[in-house]
């Protein structure tokens, strides 16, 4: 019974997002030539004030929270007393605390890493990759001989959530300078627009045409906005995680195998993600179900 | 919301009878009615709603057929790895097919392994449909 509902949940998703491929069916914007970001963000923050007419579109940093008003009403009453409040304090001691040859994390970032957030994921010309904030965490302790940490929770979370907390209010300013970055975020929109998992569900299915319909009890998010509140404690982990820790949650949620937390694709992946939300504020941590 | 996702299935519905129907559509639709074993009429033709891994399975049971099925699901497995489109219940099937194989269960083995090549299969073809269809879904 579990797996036919699931099925028919699936079914159900899939033709509210056939139907929605219908009304908003693209004819370009799947090559290098044709990709164009500015326009791909401008069409999906339209496609969502046409859905969800009410809603300012600088509310959709709170994810569903900006959609449903009963979860909202919930969500603030968790926030009077902020369950990622002690991991602030913790992630500002870790951000502070000195390498071993000295150095700290101050050292590695600009404006000694203190509201810097909204800056990435960005491109970095030297590496030829997207650079997330928990890569440039990592390479940072690289790079003064510390071990790097673990990708999805703990430490790093922590530190990235202290780090997002500096940043609060700041605009998303996510660039693309060249073709290399460009072709970084049409793998990105690809990865997020494709269908993968034994359930054949894409990102968009659950945060494009899926978004503030129920999933069993669940109201999926929106895609804009969803990044800026990353990190987030999630109640159902019981903890901090970071934003591709969900992104593997989500692909095993569809049956799939998870794809590499901080490979090409997941960088790639937050990289579209946050040039969608560009021009919103970063507002992590958040609290989420 | 509801009343939404009802209209847009029941013209999904519509639209889906009134559009001439592939042979794909009607095994799928078949299969999913009646499972495997079913006959039906396509075409003017006559077919049976297994899947080609289930034919292949459908062989005496003893462990030579038994290895070389679950090698055969192994070697799509790995094919659909390396496009990075796995489904997670895969590995747990190759897994108990291997089980079976070595416990003497040679049937078990078979149809396990034919379920997993299955898998494999399907995430292959996922790959390819996504690659050619996934631009659709962009908002314009």
């Amino acid at each position: 019974m579990k797996i036919i509902k699931s099925l028919l949940m699936g079914a159900s998703l899939a033709m509210v997002a056939s139907a929605a491929s219908v009304s908003y069916a693209a004819t370009s914007g799947n090559t290098l030539a044709t990709v164009d970001p500015e326009a791909d963000r401008l069409a999906l923050q339209s496609y969502f004030q046409k859905r969800f007419p009410k809603v300012q579109v600088e509310d959709y940093v709170n994810g569903i929270y900006a959609l449903d008003a009963p979860s909202r009403e919930q969500w603030q009453d968790i926030e009077e007393f902020p369950p990622y409040e002690f991991d602030i304090e913790e992630g500002e001691e870790l951000f502070n605390e000195a390498f071993a040859n000295g150095k700290s994390y101050a050292d590695c970032f600009a404006n000694g890493g203190i509201g810097i957030r909204q800056n990435f994921p960005r491109w970095d010309e030297a590496q030829g990759q997207v650079v997330t904030l928990e890569l440039a965490i990592n390479q940072c302790r690289e790079a003064n001989n510390e071990k790097a940490l673990g990708w999805k929770k703990g430490k790093i979370a922590k530190i990235s959530a202290y780090m997002a907390f500096t940043s609060r209010d700041n605009v998303f300013d996510v660039q693309i300078p060249n073709d290399d970055a460009k072709a970084a975020y049409l793998d990105g929109k690809q990865s997020f627009y494709t269908r993968r998992g034994q359930l054949n569900m894409s990102c968009a299915n659950c945060h494009v045409a899926g978004a503030n319909i129920l999933i069993r009890a669940d109201l999926p998010g929106p895609t804009l906005g969803q990044v800026t509140h990353f990190p987030v404690f999630r109640s159902k982990w019981g903890e901090l995680g970071t934003l591709q820790r969900r992104y593997g949650g989500c692909q095993k949620n569809v049956r799939g195998e998870p794809q590499k937390t901080q490979g090409d694709k997941f960088r790639n992946l937050e990289f579209f993600q946050t040039y969608m939300s560009n021009g919103l504020v970063v507002n992590g941590p958040g609290s989420r179900k | 919301m509801k009343k939404t996702i009802s209209l847009v299935s029941v013209l999904m519905m519509v639209s889906g009878g009134v559009a001439a129907q592939s042979f794909d559509d009607a095994f799928n639709s078949q299969r999913a009615m009646y499972g495997k074993g079913h006959s039906f009429t396509f075409e003017g033709q006559t077919y049976i709603t297994d899947h080609p891994e289930e034919v292949a399975a459908a062989v005496e049971a003893n462990a030579d057929n038994a290895a070389k099925l679950l090698a055969a699901a192994k070697e799509q497995h790995s094919q659909v790895v390396a496009l990075d489109f796995g489904w997670t219940l895969t590995k747990g099937l190759l897994k108990a097919s291997a089980k079976s194989l070595a416990d003497g269960d040679f049937r078990k083995s078979m149809d396990t392994s034919a379920q997993a090549q299955y898998h494999a299969r399907m995430g292959i073809a996922q790959y390819h449909q996504s690659q050619a269809e996934w631009i659709m879904a962009v908002p314009q």
